[in-house]
C-alpha cells in the first residue's frame, strides 16, 4: 500500500495540531459554534443524535493490519467499543467527545490515517474496487490512481470550497464493485485497442434527492492527462454549479441542466486553456506512486489446493462459504476472500474492536498485511493462500465473522438512520435486521440468489436505496416511520435507477413485503436468473400486484 | 407541553433544560405546560445564552404515554433513550420507569393495525 514519507507524515502532524488549536479556541469560547462547524466538517467531525461522530478517512478502502488495530484500539479507548463501515469504504464512529478528538487525530495520524475532507464541500475520500490488486479483471492498479487524485485534491486551494461535496469512484475491471456511474466523477480504467491506458470518464452521476445515471463525457482520456483533465471538469462545475441552492449544487444538476455534450464541450474548452505539463502527473511522481504499489511477494503455488478440497469436501459450512465469500484472485493458488460484517440480527456494517483486532491478525498471517472496506460495508481479506482457506474460516467462525452471505439478501446496505443520524427521518437498521432474519435460513438465501437490498433513512440516500435490486427509504408520515419500496436499480456495471413500487409501508410491514417481492420472483423466475434481471423481463406490476393486493381484500 | 433540548459542547451528549442548567435525563427535564409558552419561550433564550455549554438548543413537545411522559417525535424519543439497535447504549442503559415509559411510547407510536393505508395506486 500507499507509504507516507516524512514530508506525508508532519503534514499530517500540523493538521492534527490545528485542529487541536481549533477545538481549544472553541471550548474556551473564542469560536462560536458557527465558526466552528466547517472547520470540524473539514475534520470529519460531525454532531449525531447521541454524540459527535467523527469519520475517518480509508483511502480506496485500504488498511494495513497496524491501522486496524488502531481502529480497534479508538473504539475501544473512545468510543463503545465498535466501528461502523460506511457506504464510502470509510469507518465512523458514533460515540466520539469532542474534548477527545484532538488526541484521537493524534492517534490516527500515527498510523498514517486522518479524517480530512470525509465531510465539507470539498473533494471526499475517494473510492475504489476493493479487489484492486487482487482481481484478474483489471487492466492496471486503479489504487495507484486513487491515490495521486487523492494527493491532489487533498486540501487543494481551488477546490476546498465547491458548491457541493464531490466524490470520485474508480475502478480498472469490468466488474464494477465501486458503484462509479453514481459518483460526481466515475473513472474506468481501461486499455484503447492499441494498448495504451486510459480512462473512460463518467460526470454527474449520483444519488440524493435528484438521482442519475451519469454520462460518459470522454470514452478514452489518456492516463497521463488525468490530472488536467478533471482539473477541467472541476473547474467547470466550480465555475458554473449552483451555489444558491443546496439541493441543485450537486455537479449532476449541471450536468443535466447543460446535457452531457455540451458539459463535455465546456470541459475541453477548459482543458485546451491548462498548462498542461504543470497540471499534470509528472511521470517520476507516477513511478514513485506506482513503486508503492508493487506486485504482493506472491508464492508460486498449484492453481488447485488439495487441502482446501478436502476440507471443503468434509466442512459444508467451508463449502457454503466458499460458495458466497470466496472470489477467484489473479494469482493461481490464492483467493480474495469477502468478510461479512451482515452477520443475522447484527447491525450492517458494525465491527467490534475485538473483530477488527482479529481482522488485523488475519491479514498479517494470511494476507499479506492488507485488508479492504466494500462500499457495501464488508471487509476482504484480499491475497488469502486457498491453503489457508480453512483456517481463515474457523478463525472467522469464531469470530461471529463468517456469514455466507455477500451479495445476497441478508447482505444488506443500510445507512445507521434516524438510530444516529441527525439527517434521518426514519431507522434503518430496525428495518435491515427484520429483513435479515427473514434469510436467516442460508439454504433459502442460496436459492434466491443475488439481491442487493439497500435502505436509506432518508433522501440524502447514503443507503444507496436507488441503486438497489430492492430498494428501501425511510420517510416520516406524520412523525411516524414508513418506507417506499423501489425495485431495479443497480449500482454495478449495469447500473440502473429504481422504480418506485407504490404506497410507501408502515415498519412492521416491509420484512413481510420483501418476503412477498421474494416469492412473487420465485414463481417466474426463469432458471436461476436474478431478481433484478427477472424484474427487467417481467416489469413492476406483477411484484406490484403481489405487495398491495393483498391490502384492498383486508 | 413543551421542554428544551440540546447537545452538550464538550461531549455531544444529549441534555434538557432545568432551572437555569443541562441535565442529562429526560425525566428532570423542566416540563413547560401550554399555558407557559413565555416561560418556555425564555428558557429557549437562556439555553441559547450558554454557548459554551449546549449547542443546538430547541424546544420539543410533549405528551402523557401510558406510565408517564414521552417526546411526540419519534426523532426526540430516540435522543431521549438511545439508538433502537444498541439496548445498552446511551441513556436507556440506565433503565427504570422514565425510560420504560419512552420505550413503551415508542411502541404505541409505531404504525400498527394500519393496513388501510397500504393500497393499490
Amino acid at each position: 500500500m500507499y507509504r507516507y514519507d516524512a514530508l506525508d507524515r508532519e503534514f499530517l502532524t500540523d493538521r492534527s495540531n490545528e485542529f487541536r488549536h481549533q477545538v481549544a479556541r472553541r471550548l474556551s469560547g473564542e469560536l462560536t459554534e458557527d465558526q466552528f462547524k466547517p472547520l470540524r466538517l473539514m475534520n470529519g467531525l460531525y454532531l449525531q443524535l447521541h454524540a459527535y461522530m467523527l469519520r475517518v478517512a480509508v483511502p480506496y478502502g485500504s488498511l494495513n493490519a497496524r491501522q486496524v488495530r488502531r481502529l480497534a484500539w479508538i473504539a475501544r479507548t473512545y468510543d463503545k467499543g465498535y466501528g461502523h463501515m460506511t457506504t464510502r469504504q470509510n469507518i465512523q464512529f458514533h460515540w466520539i467527545k469532542l474534548r477527545d478528538v484532538p488526541d484521537i487525530l493524534d492517534a490516527l495520524a500515527e498510523v498514517d490515517l486522518h479524517a480530512m475532507q470525509t465531510s465539507g464541500n470539498c473533494i471526499r475520500n475517494v473510492t475504489a474496487d476493493p479487489y484492486a490488486g487482487a482481481t484478474a479483471e483489471e487492466v492496471d492498479d486503479p489504487r495507484v490512481w486513487s491515490e495521486a487524485i487523492r494527493q491532489w485534491s487533498t486540501l487543494h486551494p481551488e477546490f476546498s470550497y465547491l458548491p457541493r461535496k464531490f466524490k470520485f469512484a474508480v475502478t480498472a475491471a469490468k466488474t464494477d464493485r465501486a458503484a462509479v456511474k453514481v459518483h460526481d466523477v466515475g473513472l474506468i480504467l481501461h486499455r484503447a485497442p492499441d494498448g495504451a491506458l486510459g480512462f473512460e470518464v463518467i460526470v454527474g452521476g449520483g444519488q440524493g434527492r435528484t438521482p442519475y445515471v451519469g454520462p460518459t463525457i470522454k470514452q478514452h482520456l489518456p492516463a497521463s492527462r488525468l490530472m488536467s483533465y478533471l482539473e477541467a471538469v472541476l473547474r467547470v462545475y466550480n465555475r458554473h454549479g449552483r451555489r444558491d441552492n443546496i439541493y441543485k449544487a450537486r455537479i449532476k444538476i449541471l450536468v443535466a441542466a447543460l446535457g452531457a455534450e455540451e458539459f463535455a464541450r465546456q470541459v475541453e474548452a477548459e482543458w485546451a486553456q491548462i498548462d498542461s505539463p504543470s497540471a499534470d502527473l509528472p511521470d517520476t511522481e507516477l513511478a514513485r506512486i506506482r513503486a508503492a504499489f508493487t506486485p504482493m511477494a506472491f508464492e508460486t503455488l498449484p492453481a488447485r489446493s488439495e487441502t482446501f478440497e478436502l476440507a471443503k469436501g468434509v466442512s459444508s459450512s467451508l463449502a457454503r462459504f466458499a460458495r458466497n465469500n470466496v472470489k477467484p484472485h489473479k494469482q493461481p493458488g490464492y483467493a480474495i476472500v469477502e468478510v461479512s460484517l451482515k452477520a443475522i440480527g447484527q447491525t450492517p456494517g458494525d465491527a467490534t474492536a475485538d473483530q477488527m483486532d482479529l481482522i488485523a491478525d488475519l491479514a498479517e498471517r494470511y494476507s499479506l498485511d492488507d485488508v479492504r472496506v466494500t462500499h457495501a460495508q464488508n471487509l476482504v481479506l484480499p491475497h488469502v493462500k486457498l491453503d489457508d482457506l480453512p483456517a481463515v474460516h474457523a478463525a472467522l467462525a469464531q469470530a461471529g465473522l463468517a456469514t455466507a452471505n455477500i451479495d445476497l439478501a441478508s447482505d444488506i446496505i443500510a445507512c445507521p438512520g434516524l438510530d444516529y443520524c441527525a439527517l434521518a427521518n426514519a431507522r434503518a437498521i430496525p428495518i435491515a435486521q427484520d429483513i435479515a432474519a427473514k434469510f436467516a435460513d442460508p439454504d433459502h438465501a442460496e436459492r434466491v440468489g443475488e439481491l442487493k437490498i439497500k435502505i436509506s433513512g432518508c433522501i440524502n440516500a447514503c443507503g444507496h436505496h436507488h441503486v438497489g435490486h430492492i430498494g428501501i427509504l425511510g420517510v416520516d408520515k406524520k412523525g411516524e416511520e414508513f418506507y417506499q419500496l423501489s425495485l431495479g436499480g443497480s449500482g454495478a456495471e449495469d447500473a440502473s435507477l429504481g422504480k418506485i413500487l407504490g404506497p410507501a409501508l408502515p415498519a412492521d410491514k416491509v420484512a413481510d413485503a420483501i418476503d412477498t417481492l421474494v416469492e412473487a420472483y420465485l414463481k417466474v423466475r426463469d432458471g436461476d436468473e436474478r431478481f433484478l434481471d427477472t424484474y427487467r423481463r417481467v416489469g413492476l406490476e406483477p411484484f406490484k400486484e403481489a405487495v398491495y393486493a393483498h391490502a384492498d381484500q383486508a | 407541553m413543551k421542554a428544551l433540548t440540546a447537545n452538550r459542547l464538550s461531549d455531544g451528549d444529549v441534555v434538557f433544560w432545568n432551572a437555569g442548567q443541562w441535565v442529562e435525563r429526560f425525566g428532570d427535564a423542566q416540563l413547560f405546560d401550554d399555558d407557559q409558552a413565555e416561560a418556555a419561550e425564555a428558557a429557549l433564550a437562556a439555553g441559547k445564552a450558554q454557548p459554551l455549554a449546549a449547542v443546538d438548543v430547541y424546544l420539543i413537545d410533549v405528551a402523557p404515554v401510558e406510565g408517564g411522559l414521552a417526546p411526540v417525535s419519534y426523532r426526540e424519543r430516540i435522543r431521549a433513550l438511545g439508538p433502537t439497535n444498541e439496548p445498552t447504549h446511551g441513556k436507556q442503559a440506565e433503565g427504570g420507569a422514565v425510560v420504560e415509559a419512552l420505550r413503551h411510547a415508542s411502541g404505541a407510536a409505531r404504525s400498527t393495525g394500519r393496513v388501510d393505508l397500504i393500497r393499490r395506486k
